[in-house]
């Protein structure tokens, strides 16, 4: 009775130990596994750099240096101490701060920690040094962004910083992670699946002291792909040097291609600042009233003021409301409705050449009132406004242009006369963005073409302007053109004309100057315009926000075109003489 | 019987030979010239295991009924000497260097009070046939062999070696059990042992109490008293139903594994060989032990019966304690799993008790 009872306790035990057995190895193998992998396998990750942008000729406006990082393998705590003790010896800076950083990173035990950024190459060599008494010690080159520059073109590049939720959730399928760096704003968020490194990595074995036993694979970091603009770097730098100061962008294109070879919005920032992770002088940026991360050429839009004439004349040749020939009586200002519209000077007897050489307000008024508001709303679509410009920058607005249906439904008012004489000098809700106003610009400089902007020229060396939108052609009558475009060279090189401050310059140029009033405040300044006039290669747009009047960035562009000619640029561009 | 000569014997060696296997592959990565021989030092001692086994079971077993007493004393002779002589490894005195083998008197202690209990329990008086023990009063049945029993197993505690000290334990009242003593005695021995308990905590070393409260919750110390439970279970576990297969387990190469070529060979075995060789080495170590049954059972020799239950019960007790503290089911103690583990004693002295367990067999229709 007692030995039958004893043979089956001990087989009932062994039945245990095989239930035991089963639970660990099968039941719960796959997570042992794991935890067996973490015990001897280690990974350090290497990342490849991010692909370089330079300027059409080549010149390098961001490219990747290596940046190197202090970590260690929070595994001994010995060793983490005298490592701490070391680093604060080595690189200045407090054993409390290093912890406190320690402390922030700290991930799991086998997961190396950063515990300093950005160490200088001499520090991290002797640091490396160090690595023979204290082998949990890690010394890692990653590439970071450099801006051989400084500023320039920050608006077009954007910066680079580690990713957000936001995009996260957007991207994690196509292999973004948590901690990536990633573009935001400009060519860097665009392409920034091209630029963007592949990592690589190596993994090895170790043993129960953290020794390395063997490597069981490497993947080589890829850099990413290297993007060349259409930016002129000289051109860039002249534009952002004579706004310096003031607030408000310059846009620089090629009327025929619509390659854009400056953009230049002011304030600006220094994308350094993201790269490095300097906080103080990031959130120093994302505080500042003037939005000096916004890139006013293309995600701000304005009142254009004055250079909106050009979309009433030629809405009014079309449809042939007027002629070159129609003139009418400026006394200072003209009735509409029950108000007295003004002009902003007196100008007596006016046709269309004279209207846009003195910018006549009372020849618009009534020219207006003669096309009808739906004419020029038209013709302002028809001239790439109120829509995006594709563009290919991220964050671009497309700029407003009212109508009476709009009107009718979002404001439940009926269109007065008295809207239409403001919508004929750009005033009222009539909002554009300076690329839009030298993408307008351009129609009269390449004889009647809408241009789409556009600012990569090529990818991985490959072009991409081929898959650009070509230039549409608008169908304008080319009188139409013609009498615009002599309207433009007249402000000018009129003595009378609003812009003939930039008469004196050794190269002819055309353009409208604008003052768009946008209580409270000072006007914008606007100038638009175009040069060599004989043979166009550079459409221009200053824009200078609360700068007062069109006068003012008529002297910035005299300024600007004066340097251009002092570097030898307008003639020196290949492929167009 | 030859039968169970060859089977017991086919049985061992298929063990022995997994042993061996597991003691190379957790070995042979090691450095020193010492790291790299000891499976060669294993293959030797099987040898001489295997010549003890012919030896003993061609060798009546009723020489150790009359061996009995010189046996208990030597054992108890060479439990004293460890105190004096003994050589320190892993914090505890439990070895004895006699040239170059260094013996392990507890092993020896082992089956020596095997043997003695169970000539204690199998006296007959001059008038009956049937066994005394039945008619013991409280002190022959149990103060009197308990005492016994106590003096090698406080030498072999005081050591300190607590495995073989509950194994000793075990031993005595599984085979208590299967005399015909009364139960009541068995219940007062058990309530002796248990109700002091929270007061031999006090006597416990401190390693000894971190190792019980680690096997409550091994997350309490995971760097230290803790460590092993944990990388024997992640051993044992990673394995999965394959295994990892010969030579390629991680934990035990890397030496993550603590003692993996001793006590906590079983996990070596099992990273390797996954669930299925696990559960065919415990299949393995099942048959041996159940051939140790069939013979106590089939032996009419009341001596020979109960020794035969004493051995058996021994391999199964230090197989199951050692197996249960590899999965974290028992609290880790430092005993070796019979016939796989590296190290002489216990592989001679296994050997010895099988020769035993054979001859048994062999001579049983004598009686």
């Amino acid at each position: 009775m007692r030995i039958r009872l004893v043979t089956w306790l001990v087989t009932g035990i062994f039945l245990l130990l095989v239930f035991g057995l089963l639970n660990l190895e099968v039941i719960h193998g796959r997570a042992y596994r794991e935890l067996g992998n973490k015990n001897c396998i280690r990974l350090v990750a290497q990342d490849g750099s991010r692909g370089r942008i330079t300027d059409r000729e080549g010149n390098i406006i961001a490219d990747s240096r290596l940046s190197y990082d202090l970590m260690l393998l929070p595994q001994d705590a010995v060793q983490q101490e005298k490592i701490i003790l070391n680093a604060s010896r080595i690189l200045h800076k407090s054993e409390k701060d290093l912890r406190d950083t320690f402390r922030k990173n700290y991930i799991s035990s086998s997961v190396p920690v950063t515990i300093a950024r950005n160490i200088s190459i001499k520090e991290a060599i002797a640091l490396d040094e160090l690595k023979v008494d204290l082998p949990a010690i890690i010394v890692q080159a990653n590439p970071i962004r450099r801006y051989p520059q400084g500023r320039l073109a920050s608006h077009v590049l954007g910066y680079v910083g580690e990713i957000d939720r936001w995009r996260l959730t957007k991207l994690e399928d196509y292999g973004y992670k948590t901690k990536d760096i990633v573009g935001f704003g400009g060519v860097e968020e665009k392409y920034d699946y091209y630029l963007r490194q592949e990592e690589g990595g190596i993994s090895f074995e170790v043993d129960h002291r953290g020794k390395f036993i063997r490597t069981l694979g490497f993947q080589p970091p890829a850099n990413g792909k290297d993007i060349q603009l259409t930016l002129n770097i000289k051109i860039q730098k002249i534009a952002e040097e004579y706004l310096a100061g003031r607030r408000g962008c310059v846009v620089i294109m090629d009327p025929y291609t619509g390659e854009v070879l400056a953009m230049a919005s002011s304030p600006g920032f220094n994308p350094a600042a993201f790269a490095e992770k300097n906080n103080s002088a990031i959130s120093g940026l994302f505080n500042n009233p003037h939005s000096p991360l916004m890139n006013r050429a293309i995600s701000a839009a304005y009142p254009p003021g004055s250079i909106f004439k050009l979309v009433v004349a030629s809405a009014a040749l079309e449809t042939k409301k007027i002629n070159p020939g129609t003139s009418f009586f400026c006394r200072g200002s003209t009735p509409v409705g029950r108000r007295e519209f003004k002009c902003w000077s007196t100008h007596g007897s006016q046709n269309l050449l004279a209207a846009i050489t003195h910018s006549c307000d009372v020849f618009f008024y009534k020219t207006g009132l003669l096309t009808g508001p739906q004419a020029i709303h038209d013709y302002a679509l028809k001239f790439g406004l109120a829509r995006t410009t594709s563009f290919e920058l991220p964050y671009e607005v497309p700029g407003f242009i009212p109508s009476a249906l709009w009107r009718k439904i979002n404001k439940f008012k009926n269109w007065f006369d008295g809207d239409t004489a403001n919508l004929s000098i750009g005033q009222g809700d009539v909002l554009i963005t300076p690329l839009q106003a030298a993408r307008m610009t351009a129609i009269f400089a390449n004889g009647g073409y809408l241009v789409t902007p556009y600012v990569v020229k090529s990818i991985d060396g490959r072009e991409v302007a081929a898959y650009q939108k070509k230039p549409e052609k608008l169908n304008l009558k080319k009188g139409t053109v013609e009498r615009i475009r002599e309207g433009l060279v007249n402000v000018v090189n009129d003595p009378t004309g609003t812009a003939s401050v930039l008469s004196g310059l050794a190269v002819s140029v055309a353009g409208k100057t604008g003052t768009a009033q946008a209580p409270p405040g000072q006007s914008h300044g606007w100038f638009t315009g175009f040069f060599p006039l004989q043979k166009p290669q550079y459409v221009i747009c200053v824009f200078l926000e609360r700068g007062a009047a069109g006068y003012v960035a008529c002297v910035v562009t005299k300024q600007i075109i004066q340097e251009m000619l002092n570097q030898n640029l307008i003639n020196s561009i290949p492929g167009l003489e | 019987m030859r039968n169970s000569f060859f089977i017991i014997l086919v049985i061992a060696l298929l063990i022995c030979s997994l042993g061996v296997l597991s003691i190379y592959s957790s070995t042979y990565q090691k450095e020193g010239l010492l790291w790299q021989t000891i499976f060669q030092r294993q293959i030797l001692w099987i040898i001489f295991g295997l010549l003890l086994f012919s030896i003993v079971s061609n060798m009546s077993y009723r020489r150790f009924w009359d061996w009995t007493y010189f046996l208990y004393i030597a054992a108890l002779f060479f439990l004293f000497l460890v105190f004096i002589l003994g050589t320190t490894r892993l914090g505890a005195q439990r070895w004895l260097r006699l040239g170059w083998f260094n013996f392990q008197p507890s092993e020896l202690a082992k089956l020596a009070m095997a043997i003695f209990l169970a000539r204690y329990f199998s006296r007959k008086s001059s008038d009956d046939i049937d066994l005394s023990c039945s008619k013991f009063g409280i002190f022959s049945a149990l103060i009197l062999p308990f005492f016994f029993t106590a003096l090698p197993l406080s030498l072999i505690i005081e050591q300190p070696d607590l495995g073989s000290g509950v194994i000793l334990m075990l031993l005595f009242i599984s085979m208590l059990y299967l005399t015909r003593v009364r139960l009541r005695y068995i219940l007062v021995l058990l309530a002796g042992i248990i109700l002091p308990l929270p007061f031999v905590w006090h006597f416990l070393r401190d390693y000894q109490k971190d190792r019980l409260l680690v096997f409550l919750n091994p997350n309490i110390d995971p760097l230290g008293a803790g460590y092993t439970v944990i990388q024997s279970k992640i051993a044992i576990g990673s394995g999965a139903f394959f295994g990892k297969g010969w030579l390629s387990g991680t934990q035990s190469q890397l030496h993550f594994l603590p003692e993996s070529h001793t006590d906590f060979i079983f996990a070596t075995f099992c990273e390797e060989w996954g669930f299925l060789g696990g559960a065919a080495l415990l299949f393995l170590y099942f048959l041996l032990i159940r051939q140790g049954f069939l013979i106590a059972q089939r032996t009419q020799d009341s001596f020979g019966k109960l020794l035969a239950f004493g051995i058996t019960l021994m391999l199964s007790i230090q197989v199951a304690v050692n197996v249960a503290m590899n999965l974290g089911l028992a609290p880790v103690v430092g005993i070796p799993l019979p016939l796989m583990s590296y190290g002489g004693s216990s592989i001679f002295i296994t050997f010895i008790a099988l020769g035993i367990l054979v001859n048994i067999d062999k001579t049983r229709a004598v009686f």
